[in-house]
């Protein structure tokens, strides 16, 4: 156990460092110079020459990429290149909100996803197969924006029983907190649901099919102990491993929701941080998103040995 | 600094503006006084000259984007002057109608006969709120750190050679040459007086813990979500400000503000889509103000390469397109067709010129003139939102019909930025959101490698009339010599003037004592519920 999780962990270094390689060379590839865009098209050449300079972005790229390299081994992600803020305060402010609604949607879709799937799986063909189908082709193909402003418009403005926007911290209020969460986790959560549902679908329907359950079945266990003890939690290793990749996604990907629901997320600090050239929070932010995604699929290694106990992380081994 | 077909949302797209049209009109009440509800600049201010309500409250404001710096100093984004106008009290400030009127200063300037000694006197009494008194110290600190060459500032002050200290209230700034647009210039940020203790103490972080003489107080803020002033217990302007607390709301996308507005979580936004206008003035729960702005929108046309370098196919060009059409296409009521850099109701407006009507048979002989009798193609580089696709859509469709093809290319708006700085662009789409004072609109467009002359274009004759310009403080003669220079750009159309946006803003029919000044910045000490 510890030496698989020293072994990842040691794994890790190469990818954050090849990530970071990557965001690094590839901003720069972007046109736009930061102390154009930031300084604005009404400041003389010199200004932004001098803005450069301040900031040592007028060095060349590997010593650039060195010395934030070396600053980030130190644990300091550097401070924003708009107006100073230090990164690292930036993402703690953003993150958060981010977390909540990833993690509540995630939550939602399993909630609602796995009995679906199952129920679907079961009755494979039936109408209730095919209004799941349905469903969850709706979910996946509804724009979230259009859906987002459509509930906004119906709970927030006709109804008035929650807000449009107006995210408070978790700890601040939880009250107004889930009040204004509710909606933006309802909308992301439907279309993972809809990921969530397919995937228990088409997995439960592999694993009825083996041999271990026609034994099962034939040892004259009844259809739903079948079903659940023993076919649902080896079909849930796969919705486990999505459910995993979505939720890394999640993290950096939230920017409509965000953006229709008001949120300070993460996505947007990311998004923004591209369009105001901000090197530094950016670099800061897909490091930090990296690290994230690494955890995550660590976490969802752990949970295979607890679905499966012939998968052990120890022995580094898979089934 | 703000260019205005910039970035916007990322979610602004047709059929959420369609929905929202749809919905909205189903809701709405009212519709007895539908056509006098949309209110004029006018209509308001009066009624804030009452000062009937002592309301206090929290007036909560949506805004397009974040704040990048609220020290003036650095500040370059429009967003910034929002919030910057209620923490720091200005020298001056522009009313509704473009005036300007002292603020800080006890009375308008007293200008020396050559036009280059300003002598400014000072109200007594005002202190900044962390307790720093209000004097000559003060203001001269400011200036000058604003003259610094790191600072934003200092291309608009560039012509102050010195600023003395006459008495404990009284200022005098001495320029190196006459330039009129100086007065106008100190009504906007490098008018803005910061506490001098404070900015010691800040230094750089000055912008985030901003301290002025304002009627609002900086208290705190979510980069990229929302920031909160609470009132100055001790404004000097008595009975003001009216609210307890303003707090300025980060919404990008429009048709979000504008449901946030409907729904009760904003009291005002700053901007509103054209499709919502007309939603929103039959719904008699709220407001919407239309009022002149101060800025323009048009093309680049870069004359340093083909196919622009050939003046006929530039006026072919401008010639073939309908503004009054793309207008009433795209804006509806949010926008005049426009011919110049000046809009309706800003001090040279008469400079500007009139549209010309559509002459196919003329662009014809044009396009003869300039060797491509059967047209031509060129790309145009716009910034990538709905609006930007609408206009490209609606003026690709009239060149067309005069045999020119012009296709569309869309850039994430710092890509714009580059390009169009860079002269690597054959036409590009950006506009200017305007300076009170005429030079800030035309002069750095024309002259000769000026810091937005993004065309190339260099003519001697303009130049000097530039120049002359801003050498003459009297309006009258300063728009004649405007005027003439619009005359030899019409003719050789570096830049194609399309339309001036106005301020359109929306706010709860509860919401007392809005004015709507043209530069777009909304003044909060009156505001109250």
């Amino acid at each position: 156990m510890w030496t698989h999780f020293l072994r990842r962990l040691m794994l890790a270094i190469p990818v954050l460092f090849l990530v970071s390689v990557m965001v690094f060379s590839l901003i720069h590839l972007i046109p736009g110079d930061p102390g154009r865009t930031i300084l604005g098209p009404e400041a003389t050449p010199d200004a932004v020459r001098a803005f450069d300079h301040r900031l040592g972005l007028d060095r060349p790229l590997p010593e650039q990429y060195l010395r934030w390299l070396l600053r980030v081994l130190h644990g300091d992600l550097g401070n924003s290149l708009v107006d100073g803020t230090p990164v690292s305060l930036l993402i703690a402010q953003r993150l958060p909100a981010t977390a909540e609604l990833a993690v509540g949607a995630l939550l939602l879709a399993m909630l609602l996803a796995i009995p679906a799937g199952i129920l679907s799986a079961t009755r494979q063909g039936g109408w209730g197969d095919a209004a799941g189908t349905f469903l969850s082709l709706a979910g996946l193909s509804l724009p979230q924006f259009w859906l987002g402003l459509l509930l906004i418009l119906y709970f927030a403005v006709r109804l008035h029983w929650l807000p449009a926007s107006g995210y408070v911290p978790f700890f601040q209020d939880p009250v107004q907190n889930l009040k204004t969460m509710l909606l933006p986790i309802v909308v992301t959560g439907l279309r993972e649901t809809a990921v969530t549902m397919r995937m228990m679908r088409s997995s439960l329907l592999d694993v009825l099919d083996q041999d271990y359950v026609r034994t099962a079945r034939a040892k004259g266990l009844p259809p739903g102990a079948v079903i659940l003890r023993h076919a649902t939690r080896n079909a849930l290793i796969p919705v486990v491993t999505t459910s995993g990749l979505q939720l890394a996604g999640l993290l950096g990907g939230l920017v409509i929701t965000e953006t229709i629901f008001v949120i300070p997320g993460f996505g947007r600090l990311i998004v923004d941080s591209i369009l105001n050239r901000d090197f530094v929070t950016l670099q800061g932010a897909v490091l930090v998103s990296a690290v994230l995604v690494i955890a995550v699929n660590f976490l969802v290694d752990l949970l295979y040995t607890v679905l499966d106990p012939r998968i052990q992380l120890a022995r580094g081994a898979r089934a | 600094m703000w260019r205005r077909l910039g970035r916007t949302g990322l979610v602004a797209v047709a059929l959420a503006a369609l929905l929202l049209a749809g919905c909205g009109g189903g809701s709405s009440s009212s519709s007895g006084n539908a056509g006098s509800s949309g209110g004029t600049g006018q209509q308001q201010s009066t009624g804030a000259g009452t000062a009937s309500s002592q309301a206090g409250g929290t007036i909560t404001i949506g805004i397009n984007a974040d704040p990048p710096n609220l020290d003036p100093a650095g500040s370059t984004a429009l967003v910034d002057r929002y919030v910057q106008n209620s923490i720091f009290d200005k020298l001056y400030d522009v009313d509704a109608n473009l005036k300007v009127v002292p603020v800080l200063a006890a009375s308008l300037p007293e200008i020396s006969a050559d036009g280059k000694t300003y002598t400014i006197h000072l109200r007594q009494g005002i202190q900044f709120t962390d307790g720093t008194p209000f004097n000559a110290d003060a203001v001269i600190y400011n200036l000058k750190r604003y003259m610094s060459p790191d600072s934003a500032r200092h291309s608009e002050l560039s012509f102050v050679s010195d600023v003395q200290k006459v008495d404990d209230y009284t200022v005098r700034i001495v320029l190196s040459k006459p330039f009129s647009p100086l007065l106008y210039t100190l009504t906007d940020r490098a008018g803005m007086m910061g506490s001098p203790a404070a900015i010691q103490k800040e230094g750089a972080n000055f912008g985030q813990h901003p301290v002025g003489t304002g009627p609002f107080m900086f208290e705190s803020r979510i980069k990229g979500d929302q920031i909160v002033l609470v009132r100055n217990p001790h404004y000097w302007q008595k009975g003001l400000p009216k609210a307890d607390k303003v707090v300025w709301k980060v919404v990008t996308d429009d048709n979000v503000k504008v449901v946030n507005l409907k729904a009760g979580q904003l009291d005002i936004i700053d901007t509103v889509p054209a499709q919502s206008v007309g939603d929103l003035q039959s719904n008699s729960a709220f407001r919407v103000d239309i009022g002149p702005g101060l800025g323009f929108q048009g093309l680049y046309l870069n004359v340093q390469q083909p196919p622009f370098n050939n003046v006929y196919l530039r006026r072919a060009v401008d010639l073939a397109i309908d503004r009054a059409a793309l207008v009433k296409v795209v804006f509806g009521q949010t926008a005049d067709p426009g011919y110049g850099p000046f809009p309706a109701g800003t001090p040279a407006e008469a400079a500007s010129g009139t549209p010309p009507a559509v002459d196919l048979a003329k662009v014809k002989q044009l396009l003869a003139q300039g060797g491509h009798p059967n047209g031509f193609t060129f790309t145009l580089k716009i910034a990538t939102s709905p609006v930007n696709q609408q206009v490209a859509q609606v003026l690709k469709n009239m060149l067309a019909q005069a045999g020119i093809t012009m296709n569309i290319q869309q850039e994430e708006f710092g890509t714009l930025l580059d390009d169009s700085t860079k002269h690597n662009f054959q036409a590009s789409a950006l506009g200017w959101s305007g300076r009170p004072d005429p030079d800030g609109n035309i002069y750095s467009w024309f002259y000769t490698g000026g810091s937005l002359n993004d065309s190339g274009y260099s003519n001697p004759k303009v130049d000097q009339l530039l120049d002359q310009a801003r050498a003459t403080s009297d309006m009258t003669q300063r728009v004649a010599l405007y005027t003439q220079v619009m005359e030899i750009i019409h003719q050789d159309v570096p830049y194609v003037y399309l339309y001036f946006p106005k301020n359109v803003k929306a706010f709860t029919a509860q919401l007392k004592g809005f004015v709507n000044v043209p530069d777009g910045i909304i003044r909060t000490a009156q505001l109250g519920k």
